[in-house]
């Protein structure tokens, strides 16, 4: 690439643009007439996203949603990690749970809606609840395989150095470990936003998904389709606030990838 | 390998120590979700003895129903994942290799992958109801993203070297798939299929919970909704234990199709769970 | 022709014309196939009995049944041609012709028996709540299998019908089989079940405070069996045979409970002991117009659809 100045990033850009103005174009173009009931032309899809997920009352929907998620997961994030680190570090705790933990993750976080309905009725806190045990298997157990994966050579010269405890934990544990951590993190963010909308969809009195479901239950076709495009801008902006938030924490790690490959 | 024993003790393998443990942990679990309910520490209204469980399980593996919700979940599994995997290899080695598509294309995967498969939910209903074409919507949605996204990272990481020689002995485009993309890009799409069978099955079970299409996940919904709660859990037992099987028959499968790969073993501890 | 040809040839005849024949008698024999989607409560029980004792195949329909959650998951399939008929409630199939969509009701699904004391529906509070009747819903959350159904439509009546403002009254959604607990823990305030959830919370500490459906209309028909226009215009035949089964399922069901009783376990997870003692709903034979007229016209007084509902096209 040899240009310079200012004509790069317009390509970028250009490049970046192309398809989907191109899909969305397309799109336009072929429901702009249509009758199909189930398919209304994506003006009115716009029109309908427009007036109902950016109004006023939408928040009414939205924050819900978005406050349970954001508990859920943090709760999740820190109880995989408080309970990853020690089960990492210990070989026979490990083994110990290992295959227990293998079957928990196994099953489908939706499942066990049904069974936090019985301990917790359905109000706020079996959503929250859901989340939370849909997304602690990935954090936890990408804990567990990234202090396992803890460099020996280096836990020597840590305990020669006498560096043990908390010191020990934010020094060595976990910048060592992160990489691993963040692609469990990752996964989790994308099971919780799942299970967000899930846990919405049957014994709820507002959220996203529970709107979605009544847009669906009374033939509110555009509306559906409005919300399907709003999850996905919901969906967007968790995964780049996420990305940017890996990169902060993670920045050393990539450096240091970047420059072992182009050595 | 157990070693002699010494003067009457036996001492066993780091393996078979840590299968032991292992068991152990599962046989604790048991004994503790037998007893919390008996003792009265969680109420049997809503967690049964473990033996309940197991007792339920048994019946209705007698019944037609089990049987029929079991199959009904693993078709379409297995439907929505050999699409998922089919497509998004084929679609991904195709992008993969031209660079133009990559950089077309970057921007609309990026914008489609993070939209949770489950917002699908109202038009799958409204299109087909609650019949199996309504899961593989989900199934197929989401498990492509896995496929698609490590097959482009592994035409990705094709030797260039390799690359310009095949080219300069005059491959075609055919051969070339076939003698230096395909063997670079093999771990990472052994890498996608695992974690698309993981995903093709939760999506499988969550739109039987959520539309209520004939599977497990219905049985589970339709038995918490009648009160049938060692059934339940009989049934959410079976769908951890399908995970689980699942999971070791994918890692066999990486295992072997890998088995001249050593050198790739490294990234798939990277790439992580 | 040789002797050995003519015989073989006169046996290849009789062969082709005993098949021929056959297949003839079996295509006048054999039934229609017909898929049903109905949900699995109580409500349905007739016709799992009717095709159980063979009224459908005596008209010459092969019925398939299968189960969906509820109305609103059957509309579309019907809709789509993936079930031929369904089971649904009425309020739905008003708020779908609302949107355009375009159906015929065949015959009643369940029905109120119009008898305080003894429906198969009620809203029910805590055995200690203020609560007592419709009056006291003001400023109160109950809750609703479905929200923008019958259930709100059914206590805003009973509210009216009290003197009270129905606008005061909030909704929250929770499904019929987590009634009882919420109700017994004091998790609800109160709630709109049917059979067999009234059964189960009136037992574990719950009492009744308004029968919602004989507010609205005497003998309130609440669901119906229907099929799409577009189907009942192709096939004519089959959709008057099915009536013709179904009304007869129903009336058998009506004469008879102790066999509805029984079949109840069979298609739903209700356990025997439970369905011996519910309240069973009534199975009239006749589609109530009047009472689906009254739930169009409080759907359009709260705002569910948004215009006059054409009951003559949607029962006639």
């Amino acid at each position: 690439m040899s240009d310079t100045g200012p004509i790069r990033p317009i390509r970028s850009l250009t490049i970046m643009l192309t398809l989907p103005a191109a899909l969305v174009t397309t799109w336009w173009f072929i429901s702009a007439g249509s009758q199909n009931f189930y398919f209304p032309p994506l003006q009115t899809i716009l029109q309908t996203f427009l007036k109902v997920w950016l109004s006023p009352e939408a928040l009414q929907n939205v924050i819900p949603s978005i406050n349970r998620f954001f508990v859920g997961y943090l709760a999740a994030a820190l109880l995989g990690l408080t309970v990853g680190i020690p089960i990492g570090a210990s070989r026979h705790v490990r083994n110990l749970l290992e295959p227990m933990l293998e079957f928990f993750r196994a099953i489908p976080p939706p499942v066990l809606i049904p069974m936090l309905i019985l301990f917790t009725g359905v109000g706020d806190e079996m959503k929250t609840l859901v989340i939370v045990f849909g997304c602690i298997w990935p954090v936890l157990l990408n804990t567990v395989a990234g202090v396992r994966a803890l460099d020996e050579v280096l836990a020597e010269v840590v305990l020669s150095y006498r560096l043990s405890g908390f010191a020990r934990l934010w020094y060595f544990v976990l910048p060592g470990a992160s990489p691993q951590i963040f692609t469990g993190l990752r996964q989790s963010l994308s099971i919780g936003i799942i299970l967000m909308v899930v846990s919405e969809m049957f014994a709820a009195s507002n959220g996203i998904g529970f709107a979605l479901v009544q847009y669906q239950r009374t033939f509110a076709i555009p509306e559906m389709w409005a919300g399907v495009i709003f999850l996905g801008i919901i969906g967007i902006m968790l995964s780049l606030i996420f990305r940017a938030f890996e990169a902060w924490i993670l920045g050393w790690y990539h450096g240091l990838r970047r420059s072992q490959r182009e050595n | 390998m157990p070693a002699k024993p010494a003067h009457g003790r036996v001492h066993l393998g780091a393996r078979s120590l840590a299968w032991l443990e292992g068991f152990g942990g599962l046989v604790g679990l048991a004994l503790l979700l037998e007893m919390a309910p008996r003792a009265g520490l969680v109420s049997p209204h809503y967690l049964p003895p473990f033996s309940a469980m197991i007792v339920a399980l048994f019946e209705e593996m007698k019944s037609a129903v089990f049987w029929i919700a079991l199959g009904a979940t693993m078709r379409a599994w297995a439907i929505g994942f050999i699409i998922s995997v089919a497509t998004g290899t084929v679609i991904g080695i195709l992008i993969g290799s031209s660079n133009i598509l990559r950089m077309l294309t970057r921007s609309t995967i990026e914008f489609l992958r993070p939209i949770p498969s489950v917002a699908l939910i109202p038009l799958a209903v409204l299109l087909f109801g609650s019949q199996i074409e309504s899961t593989l919507i989900l199934v197929v949605y989401a498990s492509f993203w896995q496929v698609l996204i490590q097959v482009l990272y592994g035409v990705q990481d094709v030797d260039p070297v390799a690359r310009e020689t095949a080219l300069s002995y005059g491959l075609g485009p055919w051969a070339q798939i076939r003698y230096v993309t395909w063997p670079t890009t093999l771990p990472y799409l052994m890498t996608g299929v695992r974690l698309a069978a993981a995903v093709s099955l939760i999506l499988a079970v969550t739109s039987e919970v959520a539309i209520g299409s004939q599977g497990l996940g219905k049985e589970i919904s339709d038995t918490q909704a009648g009160g049938a709660v060692a059934i339940m859990y009989a049934y959410v037992i079976v769908a951890g234990i399908i995970g689980v099987i699942l999971n070791l028959l994918a890692r066999a499968l990486e295992r072997w199709v890998l088995a001249w790969h050593p050198s790739m073993r490294l990234h798939i501890v990277e790439a992580g769970e | 022709m040789s002797f050995i040809t003519r015989i073989n040839m006169s046996i290849l005849a009789a062969v082709i014309s005993a098949t021929l024949l056959g297949t003839m008698i079996d295509s006048v024999r054999a039934a229609d196939k017909i898929s049903v989607a109905v949900i699995p409560i109580a409500d349905c029980a007739p016709i799992y009995l009717g095709k159980a004792k063979s009224f459908f195949l005596n008209h010459g329909l092969d019925v398939d049944l299968s189960t969906a959650g509820g109305g609103a998951m059957i509309i579309p399939g019907v809709l789509s041609g993936q079930v031929q008929m369904g089971f649904s409630n009425v309020t739905s199939l008003l708020i779908a012709q609302d949107k355009g969509l375009r159906f015929i009701g065949l015959a009643p699904g369940a029905a109120s028996s119009g008898v305080r004391g003894q429906d198969f529906s009620a809203i029910i509070a805590p055995d200690d709540s203020p609560i007592s009747s419709a009056k006291d819903f003001e400023n109160k959350t109950i809750a609703v299998n479905t929200l923008n159904n019958i259930g709100d439509i059914s206590i805003r009546a009973g509210v009216r019908a009290a003197g009270g403002d129905p606008a005061k009254v909030k909704f929250i959604e929770v499904p019929f089989p987590d009634v009882p607990p919420a109700i017994s823990d004091h998790r609800l305030e109160a709630a709109w079940v049917v059979e067999p959830f009234l059964t189960i919370a009136l037992s574990r500490g719950a009492k009744v405070v308004n029968w919602n459906l004989i507010e609205v209309a005497p003998k309130m028909m609440i669901a119906v069996y229907f099929t799409s226009e577009k189907y009942a215009k192709e096939n004519p035949d089959i959709v008057k045979r099915f009536k013709a089964a179904l009304i007869e399922s129903l009336v058998y069901a009506d004469a008879h409970p102790d066999e509805i009783r029984a079949i109840i376990p069979t298609f739903t997870r209700i356990s025997p002991e439970i369905a011996a003692k519910i309240t069973l709903p009534k199975w009239p034979a006749e589609l109530n117009r009047q009472s689906t007229q009254v739930i169009a016209d409080l759907a359009l007084k709260d705002g569910m659809i948004n215009k006059k509902a054409n009951i003559s096209a949607l029962l006639p």
